[in-house]
């Protein structure tokens, strides 16, 4: 029936951290479970302010999205033969952030691995906001968007055929299908709290809201038996559904003879990166989020911790497909790659390379000391740098190869107009706007899951059944090792 | 619908409780808990769920559907590239994969729905709000005439017990 796999009586080989196989000391009961985690659901001055600002962006986007709908296409930069500008960059670079969200919420949780439970709210409901966000550009990128029902593969009488041949068709489907599945995975996750908050609240409004959207959930054992098998599945699926739709993506590029683009490498490179990305943006949101919202003793260090290895695993990898992709640029005997790859590194477009290859393989290295993972505002000005890095990574995938294909007359030059970057800021208005309605009118936190991993209430002194007795020389018997207190000695933020 | 509600502090109490009501054949049991818990799982000792059933039959759903449609298209008006087969098997299996995961996983909601018997358009009896919190409940569904045996086993376990209809 739980959710959560029965915890294993052998503890032979522990992590380095004394206190890592504890996963919240610092909670005791299930009644504080929901106390602190509905009690950050109070608006505050500054989340008004944030709210504020993030609207400010969105509305400066849709006065440039409206000036390039009267002008034409032509104000957003693009120089023949370079049709795909700032605006596939930020399609990709959101489709991207778009995927640590699954991976936490249903590969990790596949594998069982103890520190999603606690991030895993906010980092699916980034994922659902980050395809939101995703899914305006193909709109945006249309001289005529009203008609953006043409791009919808179906039959019609139109003379527009779909061609399920092509991978443009392909994406239509898999990020439908992936908003969709992530949107039900959220949604099926989060019914449980919102009982919990019904049952709480007084608003006669506000109650009968949360009634509705829980759909008279009860807590009862039918309930909760279907509701673990459910969610399993539907993790299940999730889990090849967020590798197959960045290679979806990918095969928009793979599959042309592009030079730079036409790469078998390139799924696997796009679905790390995305993973890689994803994490970046899971940090910059998360760590503020812990502190104002009071949540340390539920996003612990460790936890962190844990995600700053999946991180570093994942620029690792991404390293690994850089170095590769030149290597065959480098080596591969073709003079259109070869030229390509000089201009992309050291020529034309050195300067973004090599934004790209700091901040995502070099500065995530510092990952690989244990005091800067448990370092907060290290991680947190990290994650910027791996957000700015990922986004020019696809500029630099994108650009360079439009602007440097097999015909010297064809070369040229491309730089972003003022349309571009406002449309950009429009769209991080747009997700910001969205989150921030999220984290103050649902639970940030998964509160049925943490109960999970509290110690329930007991009449006896002894352990309840399967849970093992804690290991003395491991961890404190009170529960409440010294890096769990408010003044925790590893964490400088 | 008549019975007798249990609320229960500790999760201990509860699985106790459990364990007696069923050696009394009180009747049709539910347990309330705020969290999934295993204890609770091995003493109902429920079957599988049937859940999967639903996952595996909206997967096949959707695969076949996701073949049928582009072969279909394909054929009814086909576009030649590069002088391949009009329909095409390989590049047919993405939009096959997309839709066994989206139909599937819809078909997974629906058997929730169904098996878990919500949407539940009223709270009926037998709840307490109390369930959502930190206190564990069980409802037992049973006759006037054995309402006194179920409500003493509970209370002897710390239960606190009210009746309802």
């Amino acid at each position: 029936m739980a959710t959560v796999a029965e915890p294993s009586a052998d503890l032979g080989l522990g992590p380095n951290i004394a206190s890592a196989n504890r996963q919240l000391p610092a909670v005791a009961s299930y009644e504080q479970v929901n106390d602190d985690i509905i009690g950050t659901l109070r608006p505050t001055k500054a989340w008004f302010a944030g709210l504020s600002v993030a609207i400010l962006c969105l509305l400066i986007g849709a006065a440039a999205w409206m000036w390039q709908i009267y002008m034409g296409l032509g104000v957003a930069g693009y120089t023949p033969p370079v049709m795909w500008g700032v605006y596939i960059v930020t399609f990709v670079f959101w489709v991207g952030i778009g995927h640590a969200g699954t991976l936490i919420s249903a590969i990790l949780y596949l594998f069982r691995a103890g520190f999603r439970t606690t991030i895993y709210r906010c980092a699916e409901a980034m994922t659902v906001f980050a395809v939101m966000t995703a899914g305006l550009f193909p709109i945006l990128h249309l001289g005529r968007p009203w008609k953006f029902f043409y791009l919808i593969p179906y039959p019609n009488w139109r003379l527009i055929w779909p061609q399920f041949k092509s991978p443009l068709v392909w994406d239509v489907f898999a990020i439908l299908t992936y908003l969709t599945v992530s949107t039900t995975f959220l949604y099926i996750g989060l019914i449980p709290d919102l009982a919990a908050m019904r049952d709480r609240e007084t608003h006669p409004v506000r109650k009968r809201l949360y009634s509705v959207l829980s759909l008279g959930w009860r807590n009862s054992d039918r309930e909760w038996r279907h509701f673990a098998r459910a969610y399993l599945f539907l993790a299940a699926f999730s889990t090849p559904l967020v590798l197959s739709v960045h290679s979806v993506v990918s095969f928009d590029f793979a599959m042309s003879l592009v030079p730079g683009w036409h790469a078998t490498l390139f799924a696997p490179y796009f679905v790390a990166g995305a993973i890689f990305s994803g994490i970046g943006m899971v940090f910059t949101i998360i760590i503020p989020l812990r502190r104002w919202f009071g949540l340390k003793h539920y996003v612990t260090i460790n936890h962190l911790d844990a995600a700053a290895k999946l991180c570093l695993f994942t620029s690792l990898v991404v390293g690994t497909a850089y170095l590769t992709e030149f290597f065959i640029g480098w080596y591969g005997g073709s003079e259109v790659e070869h030229s390509f790859w000089y201009t992309r590194v050291f020529g034309q477009w050195w300067w973004a390379a090599w934004i790209m290859l700091i901040c995502n393989c070099v500065l995530p290295l510092t990952l690989f000391s244990q005091k800067l993972r448990r370092h907060t505002t290290w991680l947190f000005i990290l994650s910027i740098f791996i957000n700015l890095g990922m986004w020019f990574e696809r500029f630099v995938i994108f650009e360079p190869s439009l602007s440097h294909e097999f015909e010297p007359w064809q070369w040229t030059a491309y730089a972003p107009t003022y349309i571009d970057w406002a449309i950009l800021l429009g769209s991080f208005g747009w997700f910001s706007m969205w989150f921030l309605l999220f984290i103050k009118n649902l639970p940030v936190v998964a509160i049925a899951e943490v109960k999970e991993i509290v110690p329930p209430r007991l009449t006896t002194t002894h352990p309840p059944f399967g849970v093992p007795e804690p290991s003395p020389d491991r961890v404190d018997v009170e529960g409440m090792h010294p890096e769990y207190l408010p003044e925790t000695p590893g964490e400088r933020d | 619908m008549q019975g007798i509600v249990g609320v229960f502090r500790t999760l201990d109490s509860t699985v106790e409780a459990i364990h007696a009501l069923r050696k009394l054949r009180a009747g049709d049991m539910t347990v309330y808990s705020p969290a999934p818990r295993h204890e609770l799982e091995h003493a109902l000792d429920h079957g599988p769920s049937v859940v999967r059933r639903f996952t595996l039959i909206g997967g096949l759903l959707g695969a076949s559907f996701g073949y049928w449609i582009p072969i279909w298209i394909s054929d009814y008006w086909p576009l030649v590239v590069g002088g391949k087969a009009v329909p095409s098997w390989i590049p047919y299996t993405i939009i096959s994969f997309e839709l066994m995961v989206l139909i599937g996983s819809l078909a997974t909601v629906a058997g929730l729905f169904a098996n878990a018997r919500f949407p539940r358009i009223t709270m009926t009896v037998g709840y307490d709000p109390r369930f959502s919190d930190g206190d564990f409940g069980v409802w037992v569904e049973c006759p006037p005439e054995r309402q006194r045996d179920v409500a003493d086993t509970m209370r002897k376990l710390g239960a606190e017990v009210r009746s309802e209809s």
